[in-house]
Order: C-alpha cells, then sequence, then structure tokens
C-alpha cells in the first residue's frame, strides 16, 4: 500500500480516508508530537489494512499506544456486525486476554519503606517468572483444567485463592461467557497445564508502588485511593496455553479465509465470519483460554497477599489488600452498542486496548455504576502508571475502548544496546525502585527509554474524553519476568 | 531485524535443509544463551504444513511446544527430511536449568506477519517474525 495519508480531525484524532479496499474510515487518537514516531514503524497500514475486512462498523481505529503488531496494530480496536462480521484471532493477539489488576491496600508509603527489598523479594520466590516459568506444586490434570478455563477466576476462588469479592471486580467477574475447553486442543493443554500461577517473560510484571498524585479526588476515593497509599499491579495473561489457541486457529483461519473468499491484505489478519462454524469455534476457545488468564491472575493475588503478610506479619483485614479493578488487554468481545442510532450487537476486537465503559453501564460492576469502569495503564517499570475511568464518550465513539500502556519505542534489540554497560538494577535502585528479574536481558529490555512516556499517551486518551484521569502511580518494587 | 513489538529474524542456509535449522537455532538464541546449552537429550520431530512458509512457522512453534511442556531446548538440529509439506528432524539439547543457563526472552510464537522464503544466488533465506 501507498504512503497513507493522515488528516488532522482536531487536537487528539487523525483519519485515514477510505481509499482503495477499505470499507470505512481510520481514526487514530495520538497528539502531534506522537506523529512522526508512529510514522517510522507501518502500524498506520496496518489500520487501513482492518478496514478492508467484512462487516466492520464505524472506523478501523487505534489508540494513542499503536505500535506496529502483527496483522492489527497493536492499540488496534475494530468493531465487526454479526451478519456480514468477521472475528480474527489477529486481532485478539497471541497472548489472549492478556491483561491487568490493580490491589489497593491500606499501608501508608512510609510504613513499608524499609520493608520494600524484603517484600519484592518474597514476591520473586512466591510467584513463578521468566521464561519458561512454571510451577512445581500444582500440576493441573486434564479434567481440572478444563474446569479453570470454564469458570476462569471463579475456580480459583472456589479453591480458596482469594474471595468472591474478587470476583465483583473483575472484568467480566473473570468467566468469559461461552467458553467451551473441548475446543482447545491437547497441545494447548499441554502448554498451560504447569503454567497455572506463573508470571513468565517480556514485558509482564508485579509492581508495588504508590499513590503519587490524585487528579480527581472524588473519583480516587469512590475506588478506595489515596495519596501515598501503597498499592500493587500484576500483568500477566494466558501463557502457553493461549499462545498455543491463537496459533492453532490462525492455522484454521488461514483455510477459513480462503473458504469463505475473505481477501486478505496480510495472511496475519485472516479471519472467518463470526457466524461460520470457525468463527463460533474460535470465540469460544479464545473465552477459554481469556478463563485461563483471569484465573493466572486471580492465583497470582493470593500470592501477593500471602508474600505481603510473610514480610509485614499482617492480616488480611489490616492489610486491606483488595481488588480494584481488573482489564483484558488483547480480547475480542460479543456486545451492544448504539450505532448510527440503532442498538447493534457486534464483536468488538481489542488488541492492546482497554475496555472503558461510562457509568451507568450495565456491564459496569455495581461498586463503580456511578464512577465508571476503572481503567489501569501501566507504563514502565522506571516511571509511572495511570488509573483512569471510562467514559460516555468512550462508549459513543470507540465502543468503550481506550488506550492499554506506554507502547513500545525501541525494538529490544536497541534496548538491549542502549542499555549496554549500564547496571539497570542498581540505576533503578538509586531511583529507589527494587528490580528482580530471571534474566539480565528481560530488564535491559524493559528500561524506561524503551517505552512512550506513558503520561502523553494518557493525556490523549483523557484530552480526547475517551477516558478520565484519575490517579497517578509511581513504582517502589518490581518483578519482572 | 529491528521490530519494535518483536524480534524479526532473517535467516540464511545454503540448503533449505540449512535454513531451517539455522532458524531454530536463531529461535534458542532468542530465548536463552545457546552456547551453555549441552547436546545430552535428543527429541524426533516431525511436522506438516500447507506450504514451506507456514512448515517454517510450524516447525519453531513445535520447538515452543516441546520447551513449554518439557522445558527441552535444541541445541543442533538435524533436518533429515524435508518436503514443502512435511519435515523430520532430530533435535539434539538440553532441558532448561535455571542455575546453569542464563534466561533472555520468552517466545510466545512464530507469526505468519510478513513470513517469506525466498532463494537467493548463494542459497535461501528466510524473514519469520517472533511474538515475544
Amino acid at each position: 500500500m501507498a504512503q497513507i495519508k493522515l488528516r488532522q480531525v482536531d487536537e487528539y484524532r487523525w483519519e485515514i480516508p477510505r481509499e482503495g479496499k477499505m470499507r470505512t474510515r481510520g481514526l487514530i487518537f495520538a497528539s502531534k508530537e506522537m506523529l512522526p514516531k508512529i510514522h517510522e514503524d507501518r502500524s498506520l497500514e496496518q489500520v487501513a489494512n482492518v478496514a478492508t475486512l467484512p462487516g466492520i462498523e464505524g472506523p478501523s481505529m487505534a489508540m494513542p499506544d499503536i505500535h506496529w503488531g502483527y496483522g492489527f496494530p497493536i492499540g488496534g480496536v475494530a468493531a465487526f456486525n454479526l451478519e456480514e462480521g468477521v472475528v480474527s484471532p489477529g486481532g485478539v493477539g497471541y497472548d489472549i486476554n492478556c491483561g491487568v489488576r490493580l490491589l489497593r491496600t491500606n499501608l501508608e508509603r512510609q510504613a513499608i519503606a524499609d520493608r520494600i527489598e524484603e517484600l519484592v523479594n518474597a514476591l520473586f520466590d512466591n510467584i513463578p517468572t521468566g521464561v519458561g516459568s512454571r510451577r512445581k506444586d500444582l500440576k493441573l490434570t486434564v479434567p481440572t483444567l478444563k474446569e479453570v478455563m470454564r469458570y476462569g477466576a471463579a475456580w480459583a476462588v472456589k479453591q480458596g485463592f482469594g474471595t468472591t469479592d474478587d470476583l465483583a471486580h473483575i472484568e467480566a467477574g473473570g468467566q468469559i461467557p461461552g467458553a467451551d475447553p473441548d475446543l482447545v486442543s491437547q497441545f494447548a493443554m499441554d502448554r498451560g497445564k504447569d503454567q497455572l500461577g506463573t508470571l513468565g517473560s517480556g514485558n509482564h510484571f508485579v509492581e508495588v508502588g504508590y499513590v503519587a498524585e490524585i487528579y480527581d479526588e472524588p473519583l480516587a476515593r469512590a475506588l478506595g485511593l489515596f495519596p501515598g497509599q501503597v498499592t500493587v499491579i500484576i500483568h500477566t495473561g494466558s501463557r502457553g496455553l493461549g499462545h498455543q489457541v491463537c496459533d492453532d486457529f490462525i492455522k484454521v483461519m488461514l483455510k477459513a479465509s480462503a473458504k469463505y473468499g475473505i481477501e486478505l491484505p496480510d495472511r496475519q489478519l485472516c479471519s472467518a465470519p463470526i457466524r461460520s462454524p470457525e468463527g463460533q469455534q474460535y470465540l469460544a476457545a479464545m473465552a477459554a483460554a481469556a478463563n485461563f488468564a483471569f484465573a493466572n491472575r486471580q492465583m497470582i493475588t493470593h500470592w501477593v497477599r500471602e508474600s505481603f503478610e510473610q514480610v509485614l506479619k499482617m492480616g488480611p483485614r489490616d492489610l486491606g489488600l483488595e481488588l480494584i479493578y481488573d482489564v483484558a488487554h488483547n480480547i475480542a468481545k460479543i456486545e451492544k452498542h448504539v450505532i448510527d442510532g440503532k442498538e447493534k450487537t457486534v464483536c468488538v476486537h481489542r488488541k492492546g486496548a482497554t475496555r472503558a465503559f461510562p457509568p451507568g453501564h450495565p456491564e459496569v460492576p455495581p461498586a463503580y455504576r456511578e464512577t465508571g469502569q476503572p481503567v489501569l495503564i501501566p507504563g514502565d517499570m522506571g516511571r509511572y502508571s495511570f488509573v483512569l475511568v471510562g467514559t460516555q464518550r468512550a462508549l459513543e465513539e470507540t465502543f468503550g475502548s481506550t488506550c492499554h500502556g506506554a507502547g513500545r519505542e525501541l525494538s529490544r534489540a536497541a534496548a538491549i544496546k542502549a542499555a549496554k554497560g549500564r547496571r539497570v538494577v542498581q540505576e533503578m535502585a538509586a531511583k529507589g525502585i527494587i528490580v528482580r528479574g530471571a534474566g539480565r536481558d528481560t530488564i535491559d529490555e524493559e528500561i524506561s527509554e524503551a517505552y512512550k512516556d506513558v503520561e502523553n499517551v494518557v493525556n490523549v486518551t483523557h484530552g480526547a474524553g475517551i477516558s478520565k484521569k484519575v490517579a497517578k502511580l509511581k513504582p517502589l518494587g518490581v518483578i519482572k519476568g | 531485524m529491528s521490530h519494535t513489538a518483536d524480534v524479526g529474524l532473517k535467516i540464511w542456509g545454503e540448503s533449505l535443509e540449512a535454513l531451517f535449522a539455522n532458524a531454530a537455532r536463531a529461535l534458542t538464541a532468542v530465548m536463552v544463551d545457546r552456547r551453555r546449552l549441552k547436546g545430552t537429550i535428543s527429541r524426533q520431530i516431525t511436522v506438516e504444513a500447507p506450504d514451506l512458509e507456514a512448515l517454517l512457522v510450524a516447525w519453531l512453534n513445535h520447538l515452543l511446544y516441546l520447551y513449554d511442556t518439557e522445558a527441552f531446548l535444541g541445541r543442533d538440529f538435524i533436518i533429515t527430511s524435508l518436503t514443502p509439506e512435511r519435515l523430520e528432524a532430530r533435535a539434539v539439547g538440553d532441558t532448561y536449568d535455571p542455575t546453569r543457563h542464563l534466561s533472555k526472552t520468552a517466545v510466545k510464537a512464530a507469526t505468519y506477519h510478513r513470513l517469506a522464503i525466498t532463494q537467493v544466488p548463494d542459497g535461501w533465506q528466510a524473514t519469520v517474525i517472533l511474538d515475544l
């Protein structure tokens, strides 16, 4: 495809006009300053490619953390109607329901100031991290694994890993309906069976931090946040099980695209009609993998709580380690949206994007009916993360979606090169952040300058009105995969 | 090859067999320091796919499967039979042990994104992007 044309709509919105085989326009949320970087890779071409898929409703969108993915861009959002629309594993990604959850505590930062190192070490000991991390204490049989995939976080709670109150604070209650574990291959189950309760590698982490700044006092209070408060973020996904489900279904979809005559500008966009057997099977298998991810974050939450209790010698009541919310980043969801004044059921693909439903929406849990759904945007390990809430404008304009993170700016190889000769762990310690990681490269790859400044990303979504800033969190200690 | 989200491998081999073996070595090298792996265990592998390019993805993803399920990491690869739809190989390597091996980056999958195998004057060249 030729050079992508971009037309400015307003301060935060840019349009790729419909042309060629595009069925709709592209819509990018970004600031003027971000554009040169966005133009460096081929992510805008990917937004245009997604716009060629059948049954797309509204524009093919990208959030300000847009970067080059495979098929769909990362930061991409696209909805497809159930009549002619398609579902694409490339629109979800390999790490199905990679996501993030935020826990609050009753603790003030000063109370744990001299215990951070001990706390980070306890987390590192209790939660397996790194390449191919596995749990020796938790090997699941096939029937149990199928229960995990059917019931998600509810399975973990039933086993004693957390409380039913946790479930009321997770997207979709921690259980995507329609999951069919029988559609998940033996290969996928083999890969996942001893990975439940593990963090994995790459950009996944558990971070102890604190509330550094509050932008909206009443919203912060409603979410249980106060200045100086200790918080915990958990970022991980469906591990090998989800990756295998994606790989298995890309093979299915490559055949399906040919069978149903779907023209593809990129093989990785392979899809099937939502109503076709292939489309339905993918959605049911994806839901099963998504539920595995919800259970995974739930189990890790349990070990986070245990680590705090163990180090600080405090009981759960005093710690107050409650779940604020858990959001999915990589998922396709069947949702109802008003399009051109009419309510339609669509399949919303969010690939590296977060749901951002407004106050009063029926799918927002009762605790947040007044505030809107919490939106959690992790940054890099050296700077800060953000808590926002969803808005009516997001519901109307982006199918209730917003950004999911900072977005990489340097390739991993470039980040490792930039970190060469430096002692990143010591640098971080000098900034008051204790980092433990399974491998040196995984830490080097994650240096702050490898990422966009998440504040710029969040300011675009706040400025565009598709989510609203509540608080800024800063890290104190991080375990990396 | 640099790709912001992931890692792109550009692989060369004087024959298709060498190309597939080199791709597997490159995959291992992304995950761990390959030089520290012993060649003590071996696995017999057969994969099938509709075409040669898809076969390369299937081959690399099968190696990731062996890693996730058995912690097996191949150091050397002997391709015993190769057609555009089927590959038979023997992988010789080690069981991953965090006390002996330097872990690098976990790979989620080899993708079809910008996947290409082309014949070049002195052999074969492939591009494959890994999702990390």
